[in-house]
């Protein structure tokens, strides 16, 4: 009698263990979009991997969409986060790892830091020297708000268009940090979209610039630019970051943030904390928000219609502010004297994607005129575009959030 | 916040767009006439400065070079004083070899 209890208890055991394990949910229902997602997992880690797109991103991002698709694993728990709020008294019941990481999404700490970080690695001195290259940077924007209105009209709530249009700044923190305020169920997709089209710069941007540009304007030689003092790359962040703060409260945490790093750097008196800002806690926030992010896209919220008209909007995002900062250049050459024309090729750069748009317009440059070197002239823009991606983020937050 | 979003329409999505390309423009510009105006400054500042001439003999300069000259070749490597030579621990080797230390007697045949 005793040996027939303890072999069911044992059966039960071992009935136990299976039914907890992974692989049995995979034959359940709920398997099937995590089995999708796992691949889908996979592709995205094979183009971090192999094709190196955006690789310190994509990697971890693709690793969070991976641990979180894991049946049975816990590791991140949307119940957590819904209704766009935070539910604190549910996190002592057995919140995942990723849960509490996913906080500094949520917050908005991780996407600060890294402009924090960015702002160290940034040289405003082309923008400093040619201030006109702010205008560039604006018109890039536009890209951000025509595909808002486009969203909206695809079916996307307000929140949701702004979050999606924000894809068009080309800048991926920003994009982060709109999307977990304004939209948070969008955030797997929208940051995947994000870096996707950022490594695609060079791939996207060519062709537009090409089809809007003569022969002649592409071989423009820029003028060279004023050399540019200490005194001025010191005032310049603390400038900025008083007067857009003042302007736009909504955007003082990034523009802020983006101007410290700078200021580290420039100043010349603590390069301790520039070195570290650049390196150790812009790669730890680097990995915090790639896997948090990558934790979002679960098969509820990825395996979505939503999530192709996501790709789509995002790729006219990115082409319609390219094609504006490219316009926007010509126009202005309507006003320049001759001598001082600028090469419209880099009003491309307007989208931030730094440094990676200004190259691409220095590439374009060179096969149009192989003497011509746009790569200074196209970092004012693209550090412009920095500026006015924020400052885009900053107002719809203060118009949808 | 300037629009609440329980219900949007279409006239305002279209007002919040042109609003909002009109600020960033308007922020920007703003920024272009701050910083072309600090730039003037500032070029204006380093223009109007006394531009410190620095007007030596010839003399002096081949004094200052050949002082120079003198210390550069008079500089030495910095040795790093760490040895760099490595104990090898060979199975045998003829210079620690027992029986090159021993004085061998000629075998006496009998």
């Amino acid at each position: 009698m005793m040996t027939l209890l303890q072999s069911n208890f044992a059966l039960e055991s071992i009935e136990k263990f299976f039914g907890s394990m992974g692989f049995t949910a995979f034959f359940s229902g709920m398997g099937v979009g995590n089995f999708i997602m796992i691949l889908i997992a996979f592709f995205l880690l094979y183009l971090a991997i192999k094709k190196e797109y955006e690789p310190m991103l994509m990697m971890t991002i693709a690793f969070g969409m991976l641990l979180t698709n894991l049946p049975g694993a816990g590791l991140f728990h949307e119940e957590l986060f819904a209704g766009g709020h935070v539910h604190w008294a549910d996190f002592k019941d057995g919140a995942g790892l990723l849960d509490y990481l996913y906080l500094g999404v949520k917050l908005g700490i991780y996407p600060c830091l890294i402009f924090v970080g960015v702002g160290a690695m940034t040289d405003f001195g082309p923008l400093i020297a040619n201030p006109k290259s702010f205008l560039l940077g604006a018109a890039a924007q536009i890209g951000i708000f025509a595909t808002f209105i486009g969203a909206y009209a695809l079916g996307f709530t307000p929140e949701q268009a702004g979050s999606i249009g924000i894809i068009g700044g080309a800048d991926g923190p920003t994009a982060i940090f709109l999307t977990a305020r304004l939209a948070p169920e969008l955030l797997g997709p929208i940051a995947v979209a994000a870096y996707s089209y950022m490594a695609l710069v060079p791939v996207i941007q060519p062709p537009i610039m090409k089809l809007l540009t003569t022969k002649e304007e592409r071989e423009i030689k820029m003028q060279q630019l004023r050399p540019v003092t200490k005194k001025e790359k010191i005032l310049f962040p603390i400038i900025i970051a008083s007067i857009i703060s003042l302007l736009l409260p909504d955007a003082a945490p990034l523009i802020g943030c983006l101007m410290l790093g700078n200021l580290m750097k420039e100043c010349g008196v603590v390069d301790r904390l520039s070195k570290t800002v650049q390196n150790e806690l812009m790669n730890i926030v680097v990995i915090f928000l790639g896997l948090t992010v990558g934790a979002t896209a679960t098969a509820d919220t990825f395996l979505k219609l939503e999530t192709i008209k996501i790709i789509v909007m995002g790729v006219i995002a990115f082409g319609v502010a390219t094609a504006c900062g490219v316009l926007f250049a010509k126009l202005m050459n309507l006003f320049l004297k001759d001598g001082s024309k600028i090469n419209p090729l880099i009003g491309s750069a307007g989208v931030s994607a730094v440094p990676m748009a200004a190259r691409v317009s220095q590439k374009v440059g060179q096969e149009a005129n192989p003497s011509n070197f746009l790569l200074m002239h196209a970092m004012g823009p693209n550090v412009a575009g920095v500026v006015g991606s924020a400052v885009a983020a900053g107002l719809l937050l203060s118009f949808l959030g | 916040m300037i629009l609440l979003q329980a219900n949007w329409d279409w006239s305002q999505v279209l007002w919040t767009s042109l609003i909002s390309v009109v600020l960033v423009f308007a922020v920007l510009v703003l920024l272009v006439f701050i910083m072309q105006a600090f730039g003037k400054v500032v070029t204006w500042h380093r223009a109007s400065k006394p531009k410190q001439t620095l007007s030596l003999h010839e003399e002096e300069v081949a004094a200052i070079m050949t002082a120079l000259k003198l210390y550069k070749s008079d500089l030495h490597d910095k040795e790093s004083e760490v040895l760099t030579i490595l104990s090898i621990k060979r199975a045998y080797s003829p210079w620690s070899s027992k029986i090159h230390g021993l004085t061998q007697l000629p075998d006496r045949k009998f």
